[in-house]
């Protein structure tokens, strides 16, 4: 009825359903209340009907039944008073011979929803707990948890409780499961159902007759039973090791999670449980719904976290399709990234460049900077992409290829030659803020090696005015007081100008007050200024050529198959969006405890950390003054070259000294990098690269220097440089310096139990470079005995 | 547990609304609108958060399926749960479309309630639903009649009644499989797999045991430590290797678990046996090779090779090859050997049909393609050629062994029911990079 409106057929249905001619027709009745239903879903208020509904629902047709129930239901808690008379019907109904009949009425009563009825509703509530039809049983049992959210201040009887606690054991495997669900609710308060050894193996027991989310609720409850012995934890596990691989998404995670919660202190069982689920998620992440899809993807996400190394295989099941959609392709990229290693970089890349010139323009970005990720480990693959994808010359890709490369940079310093040559004439095609802000971190940290840079910024300046990013002016005030702090004749003037505009017209105060604190601060004079502005040009912390260390799994866990893996999304995204990268609050500072000395120490000579008893006083370590990694490299080719052509005669050659040691610290190649790296600062060792830890052979770079007193009272400075190397059980094919020959000795223990330690000192000094070796001993037996 | 689930049509306007508990407000329903719907960008994600409230979507044809909750649930569980309710609806009214969601309100009101109490999935089996039921579904397109609605379920199985007789026993089985696959430019596989659904209809009376059998290779590997080993070296090639399956929940899985034997009690009329996923040794029905060359700025030369790559006997039909054009086509020039090009400027693409193709054959289709020169300094994409075929094999290599029926009650016999196999395989999303 269309052109009616809402009123005249709210009366035109009373007309019809008080029309005793309709009445007693009951093809017609049904009709007419199928007719205010329909206006009812339509957004017509039909509550005005109300008492002639409730005299409807006096019927023996279940149908009507229905119909009525759902616009009762719908209007009960308008209409409090006129529901009473709506209890006495559905009371009689719940003495109905028909279990349907019963069931429909016990659920109906407890949908109402009214506090005022609770009364009434109790007593065949209680009646239909043992009712002798499943499906009764059913509705009774969850209708407890109805009532008891209706009224949660109210104590619920406590042989209710004990009723639906024996009834945890009926045939009906719904009603066990409604039974749980509904004791969670009632016992919120006590911290939920008591699981105890009776009922947990009961419910593992009947946990095959449920259905899908039958099983999903009972392990999810089964989650907080504790096993008391190993044996009976290890046959729950052989238990549920068929569900573990189950067809079923849901239960497979389910299970999952049930594992890890069941033994966090077995990481071997947690581990063999991932790898079991390897092959059903991998099913998930190819099935044909783009929502299981997404899920699966965000839990393998977060699996990745502990086992960096699950999915390595099977890559190419995380290539995008064309017609995804945009979150299941960054996703995949997301993965993509972990995943990359030293055989598929190629075809990762290659693939990733396809996505770079996605459709859409979040999926490119996200393509984009995924491939800068891969660049901390492959740089130059990544930046002949990345620069590749300048020559585009479209705005969004260039935007997020400048922000990808001022990330690189940060991480890895020695790709900014690359990189500057790169930036050269992009400024055109740059359009948004971000990237804008971007180009100008760059220009100002390697401004002396853009040899445009003063023609860029100068455009930026003199369009000041027009800029309406905040952002953008913080940056750009920065950035011309760093290009003149190294370009001053070609700059001096536009900074002027710049400093003059942001002091005397510029309305917004941040950046007001920023111009006027470098202002004053140039009035300081040059040095002070540079001591002020000369911040890091990458990050102190990582010398460190891998993403995050292997998390824990109990740090995930908990939020394993909840809600939370998926919520990422937002925040993952927004770290885009962040300004200058020295602005990052690396998490890394609060995982290196230590880290701080290194600070304390940057005035030149530090003093080891008092912990390491057995140094000799007289020895200082020192990291400063800081080594670059092409300049590590450079010199440690070098003196192996050197090293080699001398071969074995061992002239006394005083500027120089090799040192060949084998340590024992079995454990050292499995712990994390962040953690050596933080107990090396400890000790004012710089290590400069890692392999991943598990990785074979594994290997650490690390330089110090050391400043000794002799007995001639003559301190001498003496450079050290150091590897780290564990071949693992494939013997010493691999170490290029052919160490010793260990492989063929049989009584030694297994290689892997020992990490090779190669020093190169300069000039020669044998007291410090023992006393560093002693050193170095002593921090890798502390990780070792740490790691146990 | 699940608040509240709405289903709306694609302007947004709320066509059902059930709300479960007391948590979820009336707002919620706009809410989801106003943020996700109406929003300007694409969507993000499937799961919306709004205003603490979590918002999970499922989108079929124009409508969307939002389920709510403010708890923080199994994301997994709440999609799965999602399907199913899909599933139950296109069960009793076909597809889910404005139009069937419009004139079954009713229906999916009683089934909200059966499916869900106080936001715990209960009861989602359609077979089982159908006693709790009292609407019939309305089908704008009915083709398949609505089976009878059972007066009672009995005893342990839920999916048949007792006492259905046939005077002729009759079993339809077909193996339907949607094979996927993204090839590079050059022609190496990115990706492929195949995932097939064994649907039967059966017309058999009693309460019958039915045993399947297909070449799956750990049975036959399993076989073959027994048997002779000549026998194993013929059927051995010809097993495949399912990566997962699921089954209709009449099969006994713990019978599957320890011998792989499938057998089951089946449920009476239309129903889906088993799905399943290969990804190994698939046959790829046709491999298209393109070759695209740009010709200055103002053209581009596409030829598109396609080969069928299965017996010669056999015949693919309902062939069809997707060339993707540039937006500023101003003309094509087709030439093909074999069925009919056009150009479909609406849909930016060649699109080119075969109605029939034998095996070990091959065409191919040259087209000119004029562009309108633009300053538009944006690189084509170059999307991927698809492809939509049908062949009468099973791409994935399955064949069925065996189906038998025992019925110790009537006497009727395995060789008394007349069986029908039929071998089905489809495109999925059939890409080749160019």
């Amino acid at each position: 009825m269309p052109y009616m409106g809402g009123d005249d057929a709210v009366r035109e249905l009373r007309r019809a359903l008080s029309n005793p001619n309709v009445q007693s027709d009951p093809l017609r009745y049904r009709n007419t209340i199928l007719k205010v239903i329909r206006s009812m879903s339509q957004g017509v208020d039909v509550s005005g009907l109300f008492s002639e509904m409730v005299k409807a629902c006096a019927t023996v047709d279940i149908v009507q039944k229905k119909l009525v129930y759902v616009f009762l239901c719908s209007y009960a808690a308008l209409n409090p008073e006129l529901s009473l008379l709506v209890i006495n019907t559905l009371r009689k109904d719940c003495q109905d011979p028909n279990p349907m009949v019963r069931s429909l009425a016990l659920r109906n009563m407890t949908n109402l929803r009214l506090p005022s009825l609770v009364e009434y509703v109790e007593q065949p509530l209680t009646a239909g707990l043992r009712d002798r039809a499943a499906c009764v049983r059913r509705v009774a049992v969850l209708g407890w948890a109805k009532l008891y959210n209706l009224q949660p201040t109210s104590e619920i009887d406590a042989s209710v409780v004990n009723e639906l606690y024996s009834l945890l054991r009926d045939p009906d495997p719904v009603v066990i499961v409604n039974c749980l669900r509904a004791l969670e609710e009632i016992l919120k308060e006590e911290g939920g159902v008591a699981i105890n050894k009776p009922i947990t193996h009961h419910l593992l027991n009947r946990l095959k007759e449920c259905d899908v989310w039958g099983q999903c609720d009972i392990l999810r409850v089964l989650q907080r039973y504790k096993p008391q012995s190993d044996d009976e934890l290890f046959d729950i596990l052989s238990l549920l090791d068929a569900s573990l691989v189950s067809p079923h998404p849901p239960v497979m995670a389910a299970t999952l999670s049930l594992f890890l919660h069941l033994c966090p202190d077995l990481p071997a069982v947690s581990q063999a449980a991932l790898e079991r689920v390897r092959g059903p998620l991998l099913a998930a992440c190819g099935s044909a719904s783009r929502e299981m899809r997404f899920t699966a993807l965000c839990h393998i996400q977060l699996l990745l976290r502990s086992l960096p190394g699950l999915m390595g295989a099977h890559y190419k099941r995380f290539f995008c399709g064309y017609a995804e959609p945009a979150y299941i392709k960054q996703r995949k990229m997301q993965v993509l990234v972990e995943l990359v290693n030293d055989e598929n970089v190629v075809m990762l890349l290659d693939e990733l460049k396809g996505y770079c010139t996605d459709v859409n323009a979040d999926t490119a970005q996200a393509a984009i900077s995924a491939i800068g990720r891969i660049g901390r480990s492959y740089s130059d693959r990544c930046l002949e992409i990345l620069t590749g994808l300048l020559g585009l010359k479209q705005d969004h890709i260039t935007s997020a290829v400048v922000q990808t490369m001022r990330d690189l940079v940060w991480v890895c310093p020695q790709c900014s030659d690359t990189v500057c040559v790169a930036l050269e004439g992009c400024e055109e095609t740059l359009q948004d803020s971000q990237g804008r802000q971007a180009l100008l971190w760059l220009l100002g940290v390697y401004g002396e090696r853009v040899s445009s840079a003063p023609y860029t910024l100068e455009v930026f300046i003199d369009g000041v005015r027009s800029e309406a990013s905040l952002g953008v002016k913080m940056e750009l005030l920065t950035t011309a007081m760093r290009l003149f702090l190294c370009r001053p004749a070609e700059t001096q003037d536009m900074l002027g100008r710049l400093l003059h505009y942001c002091i005397e017209e510029e309305t917004d105060m941040c950046v007001r007050d920023q111009a006027l604190l470098y202002y004053r601060l140039l009035h300081c004079g040059i040095e002070e200024t540079r001591k002020v502005l000369h911040g890091p040009r990458s990050d102190p912390s990582l010398g460190v050529l891998i993403g995050r260390p292997a998390e824990p799994i109990s740090q995930w866990a908990s939020s394993f198959n909840t809600l939370e893996p998926l919520r990422q999304v937002a925040v993952e995204t927004e770290s885009v969006s962040r300004g200058s990268p020295e602005h990052v609050t690396t998490d890394l500072s609060v995982t290196l405890s230590g880290c701080r000395v290194h600070d304390v120490c940057s005035d030149g000579v530090g003093r080891c950390a008092d912990s390491s008893a057995d140094v000799p006083p007289p020895l200082s370590l020192s990291p400063s003054p800081a080594l670059s990694p092409e300049e590590f490299e450079r010199l440690w080719l070098q003196r192996r070259a050197l090293h080699a052509e001398r071969g074995a005669e061992k002239t006394g050659e005083e500027d120089f000294v090799r040192l060949e040691e084998r340590v024992r610290c079995p454990a050292v190649p499995h712990c994390s990098p962040q953690s050596l790296q933080a107990a090396m600062q400890l000790l004012n060792i710089q290590t400069l690269a890692f392999t991943p830890p598990h990785a074979l052979p594994w290997r650490v770079y690390l330089y110090t220097h050391t400043q000794h007193t002799h007995s001639d009272d003559t301190p001498r400075r003496t450079l050290i440089l150091g590897e780290l190397l564990c071949t693992g059980g494939d013997g010493d094919g691999e170490g290029e310096e052919g160490g010793g020959g260990a492989t063929g000795d049989g009584v030694r223990k297994p290689e892997e139990e020992e990490v090779k330690v190669t020093l190169q000192q300069q000039p020669r000094d044998d007291e410090a470079l023992r006393g560093f070796l002693s050193i170095l001993t002593s921090v890798l037996h502390t990780l070792t005995s740490e790691s146990e | 547990m699940i608040g509240g689930l709405f289903i709306y049509n694609h302007k947004g306007e709320v066509l059902i609304s059930r709300v479960y508990r007391d948590d979820i407000g009336r707002n919620a329903v706009d809410a989801f609108r106003v943020n996700v719907i109406h929003a300007r960008q694409q969507v993000r994600s499937p799961v919306t958060n709004i205003a603490r409230t979590s918002f999970f979507h499922v989108k079929r044809s124009n409508i969307w399926l939002a389920a709510v909750t403010k708890q923080n649930v199994n994301a997994t569980m709440v999609f799965e749960f999602l399907y199913k309710m899909c599933d139950v609806m296109a069960a009793y009214f076909g597809k889910i479309s404005e139009e069937n969601v419009k004139n079954n309100f009713v229906l999916i009101y009683e089934l909200l309630d059966e499916i869900l109490d106080f936001g715990y999935p209960q009861n989602s089996e359609t077979g089982a639903l159908k006693t709790f039921i009292t609407q019939q579904g309305i089908k704008s397109q009915s083709k398949e009649e609505q089976a009878q609605i059972t007066s009672q379920v009995t005893g342990q199985i839920g999916w048949r009644r007792e006492g259905i007789k046939y005077r002729r026993n009759e079993l339809f089985l077909d193996v339907l499989e949607s094979v996927n696959l993204l090839m590079s430019p050059q022609g190496q596989v990115l990706s492929a797999h195949v995932s097939g659904r064994v649907v039967m209809k059966s017309y058999l009376s009693g309460m019958p045991e039915c045993k399947f059998g297909m070449n799956d290779k750990i049975v036959i590997d399993k076989q073959n430590k027994g048997g002779s080993s000549e026998e194993g070296g013929k059927s051995g090639k010809q097993s495949i290797a399912i990566d997962d399956c699921t089954f209709h929940q009449c099969v006994r899985l713990s019978k599957f678990d320890s011998e792989r034997s499938i057998s089951f009690i089946p449920p009476d009329g239309d129903y889906e046996l088993m799905r399943y996923r290969t990804t190994k040794d698939i046959i790829l029905p046709f491999r298209v090779i393109p070759l695209v060359r740009e010709v200055g700025r103002t053209k581009l030369e596409v030829k598109v090779v396609i080969k069928s790559n299965f017996k010669s006997s056999l015949l693919a039909q309902k062939i069809e090859v997707r060339i993707p054009t540039p937006l500023n086509t101003s003309g094509v020039q087709l030439i093909c050997m074999k069925g009919k090009a056009k150009y479909k400027a609406s849909e930016n693409a060649i699109v080119w049909k075969i109605k029939r193709m034998a095996g070990m054959k091959e065409s191919q289709i040259s087209a000119e393609i004029e562009l309108l020169p633009t300053n538009d300094k944006k690189k084509w994409a170059r999307p991927p050629i698809s492809m939509n075929f049908e062949v009468p094999f099973a791409p994935s290599g399955l064949k069925v062994r065996y189906l038998k029926v025992f019925e110790p009650k009537l006497n009727y016999s395995d060789h008394d029911v007349i069986k029908w196999v039929r071998y089905i395989g489809r495109s999925g999303i059939y890409e080749t990079r160019c």
